[in-house]
């Protein structure tokens, strides 16, 4: 007669597989973890339906890579393919944190206060896992020095699932709306980097539609991101996300507005405000005493315009002619859609 | 809501147990209370862990486990409150994934755009430690520094010092004021900023966005005040705020997302959102109808028709 099965926890069975896999030298193959290791084998049928056990052993073998454990498959030497005879090991080597990589309390309380710049998302989980694991370096962090940081939210629905697809190299598809127009257009991309840059959420990509780079704004992204279910064409170089804001930066150094706003005015007080905002000399008699002329740069114009059109008169583009001419345009939407 | 702690996922307790048998191992003795309070958790919740560690091991050869393949913990000593790992099956301290390195280098490089916070620390060497020690290439995110505003670090500062500020502010009317408020936080949400404080010309809490202060001075120290929103609250509406029912691309309604609460009608017509919220001043619609290219109708009422219609004309006269 069959022992009761104790219920064994998920954790309990997800770190006995942690153990047996980093225990052992040679890997072990599926039929070994699912007849040995707490939590698979109770339940294990020799000659039995393992259906059930397999599936679940798929499911703990994703957990165990999403929280960062280098799991291995090792293919048996001839028999290459044969997931029977595969074998399933965690090289200890690539498990641990280098002897050289420790921190300091000083670091660590930076660390913790990177960590809190995250409030939410992907981005927040990731990094508070983060700092699990290094608390078992026994720094002691006191609270006091950590202080206060700034936090950054990431609202944006899409920056999860771009996240998680870029992580695991899988191409997706979603509804964009372009900016300067209110519509919105189905796009399919390879996703390869995330970046903050003023104040916003990129995504850069491989359009697979026209085949050529482009980057999103992760606000515009509406509807919702699925995955296509294929693979991503491309692949993210390493210092992809550093390329993409070194561009971007290059981006907002060269393309420049300028504009009159009335001293002391709301567009005043926000367009100074706005970063790398330039105060320039009034030149011409034309221009009232009480204007200022504000050089403003921007990575994209027609979110430039929308900015400054929220300003109605207050803001008046002197150039490009390309930056008054879409302000001028919003103006005379509202009026003919009223109209 | 965001700020809400989950249920601890299963992968989140793993983490915890493969983080804490290192600690256990590299502290040789320890109480329960300080392991519990160096890990943030409870000591019930500790013992609870260390009684799991203690029935794990390594299966044998023979596919069982034995007493040599199983963690020892001296249970005398547990029983005094005190937790010591006689033998273990492992002491690997873990490395961090490609995206849980990813995910502090990006906070890092914001926090190192404020100097106040990395006094002492090289942060680029930081940086370098924390590539090294992930198990793959940290996954791509950067944020660029944010632009050291001055106002920004003054700001920080008041709050960390608990010190009360002068602010020369726009409000969304386009009025200036002069307030004095005591500073709670500061908020990076998306494309803005804000300082939470209590208003001491208003006694109450809000919330002042950082692009309308124009200018910023130190006063003395801050009182304490009574809060009572929640956190995740930026803006409520007042209830002298006049219903204005808009309409617009249905496709565009994520653009609008900060302007609208949550319980703000919408039907969806078509490819038309139409939609009802509260708005503070004509000149919000303005700036709603700019944040949509232009794209919005205003239905009713007919006076804030008018309005938008009477801001957008005047503008485009003015810029003639």
């Amino acid at each position: 007669m069959a022992a009761p099965v104790r219920r064994v926890p998920v954790e309990e069975r997800l770190f006995s597989l942690v153990l047996a896999l980093l225990a052992s030298a040679h890997g072990l193959t599926k039929a070994e973890i699912l007849s040995t290791v707490t939590g698979y084998a109770a339940r294990y049928d020799a000659g039995g339906d393992r259906v059930a056990l397999e599936r679940q052993f798929e499911r703990d073998k994703e957990d165990l890579r999403e929280i960062g454990v280098p799991l291995e498959t090792v293919d048996e030497r001839g028999a290459e393919g044969d997931t029977k005879l595969q074998r399933y090991r965690i090289d200890p080597a690539r498990y641990q944190l280098p002897d050289d990589v420790r921190f300091d309390e000083r670091e660590l309380a930076l660390l913790v206060l990177a960590a809190r710049v995250w409030r939410d998302g992907s981005l927040s989980s990731d990094s508070r896992r983060a700092v699990r694991k290094l608390q078992s370096l026994g720094v002691r962090v006191d609270e006091g020095v950590i202080g206060f940081a700034p936090t950054i939210r990431t609202r944006d629905a899409a920056h999860e699932p771009l996240a998680a697809a870029i992580d695991r190299g899988q191409q997706v598809r979603f509804d964009y709306v372009k900016p300067g127009t209110p519509h919105a257009a189905p796009r399919t991309v390879s996703p390869l980097a995330l970046v903050f840059h003023e104040g916003r959420w990129h995504l850069h990509a491989h359009d697979d539609s026209v085949d050529a780079p482009r980057t999103f704004l992760l606000r515009r992204i509406v509807g919702g991101v699925e995955l296509t279910g294929q693979p991503a064409t491309r692949k993210a170089a390493h210092d992809e996300s550093a390329r993409v804001l070194a561009e971007l930066e290059q981006l907002w150094t060269e393309r420049v507005g300028v504009v009159r706003v009335r001293q002391g005015s709301e567009a005043e007080v926000v367009l100074r405000n706005r970063a790398g905002t330039e105060v320039l000399d009034v030149e011409n008699d034309a221009v009232p005493a009480d204007t200022r002329r504000l050089l403003l740069h921007a990575t994209d114009l027609d979110i430039l315009a929308d900015e400054l059109a929220a300003f109605g008169g207050d803001a008046v583009v002197e150039s490009p002619d390309v930056l008054r001419g879409a302000v001028r345009t919003r103006w005379q939407r509202v009026v003919s859609i009223h109209g | 809501m965001a700020d809400r702690a989950a249920p601890p996922k299963a992968t989140d307790k793993l983490t915890f147990l493969l983080a804490l048998v290192p600690y256990l191992i590299d502290q040789v003795r320890v109480t329960v209370d300080e392991a519990a309070a160096h890990f943030e958790t409870t000591p019930a919740q500790m013992r609870a862990y260390v009684e799991l560690i203690a029935m794990s091991g390594t299966p044998g050869a023979d596919g069982g486990y034995t007493h040599e393949s199983l963690f020892d913990i001296d249970w005398d000593d547990f029983e005094r409150g005190v937790i010591r790992v006689r033998q273990a099956p492992m002491e690997e301290i873990p490395r961090l994934s490609g995206r849980e390195a990813a995910a502090l280098l990006a906070g890092l490089q914001r926090v190192a755009a404020l100097p106040a916070f990395t006094a002492g620390v090289d942060v680029a060497a930081l940086m370098a430690k924390l590539a090294r020690g992930a198990s793959d290439a940290p996954a791509p995110v950067a944020v660029r520094p944010a632009a050291t505003a001055e106002l920004h670090a003054l700001l920080a500062s008041a709050v960390a010092e608990r010190r009360r500020v002068r602010i020369d502010y726009v409000t969304a009317r386009g009025d200036r004021e002069l307030r004095e408020v005591d500073p709670i936080r500061l908020d990076d949400i998306d494309e803005a900023r804000y300082l939470r404080a209590w208003c001491l010309t208003r006694d109450d809490e809000r919330t002042f966005l950082l692009d309308r202060i124009a200018s910023a001075e130190l006063l003395g120290p801050a009182e304490v005040h009574e809060t009572a929103a929640s956190p995740d609250e930026l803006f409520h509406s007042d209830p002298a705020d006049e219903l204005v029912t808009i309409a617009l691309p249905a496709a565009a309604l994520p653009l609008i997302a900060d302007y609208r609460g949550a319980d703000d009608a919408v039907r969806i017509e078509g490819d038309r959102a139409i939609v009802t919220l509260p708005i503070a001043h004509p000149g919000v619609l303005g700036r709603l109808a700019a944040r949509l290219s232009g794209e919005l109708e205003v239905l009713e009422p007919a006076t804030a028709r008018a309005a938008l219609i009477e801001w957008a004309r005047a503008a485009l006269s003015g810029s003639a």
